[in-house]
C-alpha cells in the first residue's frame, strides 16, 4: 500500500514537473529568441532597484512590467532588434523583447494574439501591403488621438510614408522610420563606354519608358554587356495606377507593356538570365558572370545550381561570360550592394526609373491591446521621430535611408563612395515626392503573383498570350470573388 | 442492508474516479478537435476575414466551391496521386502478405520484417520530403547519377520539375511510407483467418491460387475495405508531401504548372494567405463530405458483394 502511494505521489510529482517545465519553456522561447531581451531584464531589475524602490522584492519583473519597464515588440525584419538594443542604452530601466517573425507567418500570427485578446506584443508592425487588413480589423492604436497626437509631426515625415500609415478615415496608426524609393543602379564605366556619359540625368533617359529600355538593352547587348541580370528589375516602376479600382480589377497599359518587356527581355537574349536574389545575381553586381540559359533560369535545365556559389562556378566554367549594366531596386537596395559590389564599388551611379515607385518599407504601431501604450509609444517616436536616431541609424546601417525630412535635408549632400561620390539623399527624397500611395491595395500580393507567373507562363512559351491572360483572369476570379473582371 | 448499500457507495465512487481518468482526454478532445470541427463548420457559413465579427454568407461559399474550376482541379490532382499511390501501396502490402501467410513457404522472423515494413512509417514526413528532394535532384540528386550510371537514361530526369513525374513521385512516396501498416493490417487479417480453412483446402488438393482466390481474398475483405477507406481520407487531404518537396512559399507552392497543388493547399492558400476564412472552411466541409460519400458508396458497394 505504501509503495502504491510513494508511486502515486511520484507520477503526481513528475505531471506537474511537467506541467511547470512546459511553462518554462514557454516563457523561455520567447525571451530567448533575442538576447536583448535577457540582457535588457537584467538591466532592468539592477535599475529598478538604483531607484530605491521601497522594498527590495518589488524590484522583481512583475512590478518592472506593471510599471510599463517591458515592452514586447515583434517585428518583419531585424531592423527593430538593433533600434531596440540602441533604445535599451540610452533607457537601461527599459527590457524589450524583440521577436522576429518571418513575413509569411507574420499577418497569422498577429491576427491569432490580437482576436485572442493578448495585451502582448505591444509593438506591431507592418509592410504596406499587410496594412490595409491591420487598419480595419483595428489592431493599431489611434495615434492621432491624445497623448501621442502624432498629426503634429506631420510635416517631419515623407509625404507618402505618413500617408501609408493612415488608414481610410485619415487617422494615423502606423509611422516608418524609412523611405524606399525605386531607383536604377547602374555601371558608370559601362555607361561611359557604351553611351559616352554617366551623368545619372542623361542616364534616366536610356530608361525612360520600356521601348527605349529595349533599345538601350540592344545597344549594351552589341557591346557585349546585358542591361539586366534578370528581367524583372523593373517592376517595382510598373503599374499606371492600382490593380483594383472601384472592386474593378484593373489592368492598365504600364502592366501590359511591362509585360510585352519581360517577354522581348527573355526572348531576345537581353539579360543574363540570373532570377532576382539567386548567386548569379549577387554575382552580377561585382562584375563579369556566365549568361544563363533561358531553362535555366526557368528551372527547367536545373544542371546549374543558383543558390550555391561553389556549385556554381563549377557548373558555369567553360560559358559566355558578360557583365551586367544595371539592377533596379529600392532604396534598400544601397544595403544590398554595400555587401555585393566587392572591386566594383565606387563605378556605380543610380538614376530614376521609367516611373516612380517604392518597394516594401517596415511601419511601426502600437497595438491596441497594449498595457504599455505610454512606453510603447515612446520607443515609436525614438524609431521614427528622433533626429538623434535617425543620424545614428544612417550611420550603424550604413546607407538606408530614413523618413524623417531635416535628417534626410542635413545629409542631403552627403557623398557615396559606392556610387563615386553621388549625392544618394537628395535623390532618394525627390523620387520619394513623386510616389503615388493610392495604387497600393491589399490585393497586390496575390494579383502580381499572379500577374507574374502569366509573365512567366509567355515568355517561356508554354502558353500563348491569350492563354495566360485567360488563366490570369481566372486565377483572380476565383481568389477574390469581391473583384469584377472585365476580360 | 447498510453494508450493501456501503458497497454500493464505494463502487459508485469508484465508477467516479473512472471519470476522473478519462477527464484529461476528454477534455483536450473537446478543446482541439471538437470545438475546432464545429466552429469550422459554423466559419463555412460566414464571411470571415482573420478578425472582426464573421458576417453571414448562407451557403455563398458552398457555391463558391462548387463554381471554383481550381477546386476542381486540385481535387482531380489529389485523387490522381492517391489513386497511383494505393494501387501500389495496397499491390505491395498484398503481395507480401501472399508470400508470408503461405504455410508452405512458412517464412520466419515475421516480427523483423513487420518492424522493418513499417520503419518509414516512423520518419516525419518533413524529413522524408527534404530526403527525397535531395535524392532526387536533378543535377546533383543520387537517383539520377546511378541511373545514367547503369546506363538506363542517357539524360538526367527532371523528377520534381515535370508535370510528367512529380505527381508519381509524391504518390511512390507515399506508397513507400504507408505500405508497411497495410502489411500489418492484411497480416492480422490473414492470421485471423482459420487455420483449418487452409488445411482442409490442402487435404482437398486446391492449389496455391485457389486457395488465394476462394479463401484468402474473400475472408480478407473486410480489411481491405477498412485499408482502403483509411488510405482514401488520408489520401484526400495530402498536404505535408507535396508542399514541402515543391518549394512550400506561397506563389510557388504546386509548381509544377499546378500538377502538385492538391485541395489541402488550395484550402491553405485562402485560410493563410489570402485570410478567407469562410471560404477555407468551406472547402473543408466540401472535401469532408465528398471522403464521406465516397466511404458509403465504398461500404455498400462492398458490403454488398459480402452478401
Amino acid at each position: 500500500m505504501k509503495l502504491r502511494k510513494l508511486m502515486a505521489i511520484m507520477l503526481a510529482g513528475t505531471m506537474v514537473f511537467g506541467l511547470t517545465a512546459c511553462g518554462g519553456s514557454g516563457s523561455g522561447s520567447s525571451s530567448g529568441s533575442n538576447s536583448n531581451a535577457d540582457s535588457g531584464s537584467a538591466s532592468s531589475e539592477a535599475a529598478a532597484g538604483d531607484e530605491g524602490a521601497s522594498d527590495d522584492e518589488s524590484a522583481s519583473g512583475d512590478t518592472a512590467s506593471a510599471a510599463g519597464e517591458k515592452l514586447v515588440v515583434w517585428t518583419l525584419a531585424k531592423d527593430l532588434e538593433t533600434f531596440a538594443e540602441h533604445y535599451m542604452e540610452s533607457h537601461p530601466d527599459v527590457a524589450i523583447e524583440t521577436v522576429v517573425i518571418e513575413p509569411a507567418n507574420y499577418v497569422t500570427k498577429v491576427q491569432t494574439a490580437l482576436n485572442g485578446g493578448q495585451k502582448e506584443p505591444d509593438i506591431i508592425v507592418g509592410e504596406p501591403q499587410m496594412l490595409e487588413d491591420f487598419y480595419d480589423a483595428g489592431y493599431f492604436e489611434d495615434l492621432n488621438q491624445a497623448p501621442y497626437n502624432a498629426q503634429d509631426y506631420a510635416d517631419q515625415i515623407v509625404d507618402y510614408v505618413w500617408e501609408v500609415g493612415q488608414d481610410a478615415d485619415g487617422i494615423q496608426r502606423a509611422i516608418s522610420y524609412q523611405i524606399t524609393p525605386a531607383g536604377i543602379y547602374y555601371r558608370r564605366d559601362i555607361a561611359q563606354e557604351v553611351f559616352g556619359t554617366e551623368d545619372p540625368d542623361e542616364i534616366g533617359k536610356l530608361f525612360a519608358d520600356y521601348p527605349t529600355i529595349l533599345d538601350t538593352a540592344q545597344k549594351l547587348k552589341s557591346k557585349g554587356y546585358r542591361i539586366f541580370a534578370s528581367d524583372a528589375e523593373i517592376s517595382y516602376f510598373s503599374g499606371d495606377s492600382a490593380w483594383v479600382i472601384d472592386g474593378v480589377l484593373n489592368v492598365d497599359q504600364g502592366r501590359y507593356d511591362y509585360q510585352d518587356l519581360c517577354v522581348s527581355l527573355y526572348q531576345d537574349d537581353l539579360t543574363a538570365y540570373a532570377n532576382q536574389w539567386s548567386t548569379p545575381w549577387y554575382q552580377a553586381m561585382a562584375g563579369e558572370v556566365p549568361i544563363l540559359s533561358a531553362d535555366i533560369q526557368n528551372y527547367a535545365d536545373d544542371s546549374v545550381n543558383v543558390w550555391d556559389a561553389e556549385q556554381f562556378a563549377e557548373a558555369t566554367e567553360g560559358m559566355d561570360k558578360t557583365e551586367v549594366f544595371a539592377f533596379g531596386l529600392p532604396s534598400w537596395g544601397v544595403l544590398t550592394m554595400r555587401d555585393n559590389v566587392q572591386d566594383t564599388s565606387g563605378k556605380w551611379g543610380v538614376c530614376a526609373g521609367p516611373a516612380y515607385g517604392f518597394g516594401g518599407g517596415t511601419f511601426i504601431g502600437i497595438s491596441s491591446q497594449s498595457e504599455r501604450k505610454d512606453l510603447a509609444w515612446d520607443f515609436l517616436k525614438f524609431c521614427t521621430l528622433d533626429e538623434e536616431t535617425s543620424n545614428w541609424w544612417i550611420e550603424v546601417s550604413e546607407g538606408d535611408t530614413v523618413s524623417l525630412i531635416p535628417v534626410l535635408e542635413a545629409h542631403a549632400e552627403d557623398p557615396n563612395s559606392v556610387y563615386g561620390g553621388q549625392q544618394l539623399y537628395k535623390f532618394w527624397l525627390e523620387q520619394a515626392k513623386g510616389i503615388d500611395y493610392s495604387k497600393v491595395t491589399r490585393y497586390d500580393k496575390a494579383i502580381g503573383d499572379a500577374w507574374a507567373s502569366a509573365t512567366t507562363s509567355i515568355k517561356t512559351g508554354e502558353k500563348t498570350k491569350e492563354e495566360a491572360l485567360a488563366e490570369f483572369y481566372d486565377v483572380i476570379e476565383s481568389t477574390y470573388p469581391e473583384i469584377t473582371v472585365n476580360r | 442492508m447498510a453494508k450493501t448499500s456501503a458497497v454500493k457507495t464505494k463502487k459508485r465512487d469508484i465508477n467516479r474516479i473512472a471519470y476522473l481518468f478519462v477527464l484529461p482526454f476528454i477534455i483536450v478532445f473537446l478543446v482541439f478537435s471538437v470545438y475546432p470541427v464545429l466552429r469550422t463548420f459554423y466559419l463555412s457559413f460566414m464571411n470571415y476575414k482573420g478578425y472582426g465579427d464573421p458576417t453571414w454568407a448562407g451557403l455563398d461559399n458552398y457555391v463558391r466551391v462548387v463554381k471554383d474550376k481550381f477546386f476542381w482541379r486540385d481535387l482531380l490532382n489529389t485523387i490522381k496521386i492517391w489513386g497511383v499511390n494505393i494501387i501500389l501501396q495496397l499491390g505491395l502490402a498484398f503481395l507480401l502478405t501472399v508470400i508470408f501467410s503461405d504455410i508452405k513457404y512458412k517464412i520466419r522472423g515475421l516480427a523483423v520484417f513487420r518492424a522493418v515494413y513499417y520503419l518509414p512509417n516512423l520518419i516525419a514526413a518533413t524529413s522524408v520530403a527534404f530526403l527525397f528532394k535531395t535524392l532526387l535532384d536533378w543535377k546533383y540528386g543520387s537517383f539520377n547519377q546511378i541511373l545514367m550510371g547503369l546506363g538506363i537514361t542517357q539524360q538526367q530526369v527532371n523528377w520534381l520539375g515535370s508535370t510528367a513525374t512529380a505527381p508519381y513521385v509524391i504518390s511512390v512516396l507515399g506508397a513507400w511510407m504507408w505500405f508497411g501498416n497495410s502489411f500489418i493490417m492484411l497480416m492480422a487479417g490473414v492470421q485471423g483467418i482459420p487455420k483449418d480453412y487452409f488445411e482442409a483446402a490442402a487435404i482437398d488438393g486446391a492449389g496455391r491460387w485457389k486457395v488465394f482466390a476462394k479463401i484468402t481474398l474473400p475472408l480478407l475483405r473486410p480489411i481491405m475495405l477498412y485499408v482502403f477507406v483509411t488510405s482514401l481520407i488520408g489520401g484526400l487531404q495530402l498536404f505535408d508531401l507535396p508542399f514541402l518537396m515543391n518549394g512550400a512559399a506561397p506563389g510557388t507552392a504546386g509548381e509544377p504548372a499546378g500538377s502538385l497543388q492538391t485541395v489541402v493547399m488550395y484550402l491553405y492558400k485562402f485560410g493563410f494567405e489570402t485570410h478567407q476564412v469562410g471560404y477555407a472552411s468551406a472547402i473543408a466541409y466540401t472535401l469532408f463530405f465528398i471522403i464521406l460519400i465516397v466511404s458509403i458508396i465504398q461500404f455498400k458497394t462492398i458490403g454488398k458483394e459480402e452478401d
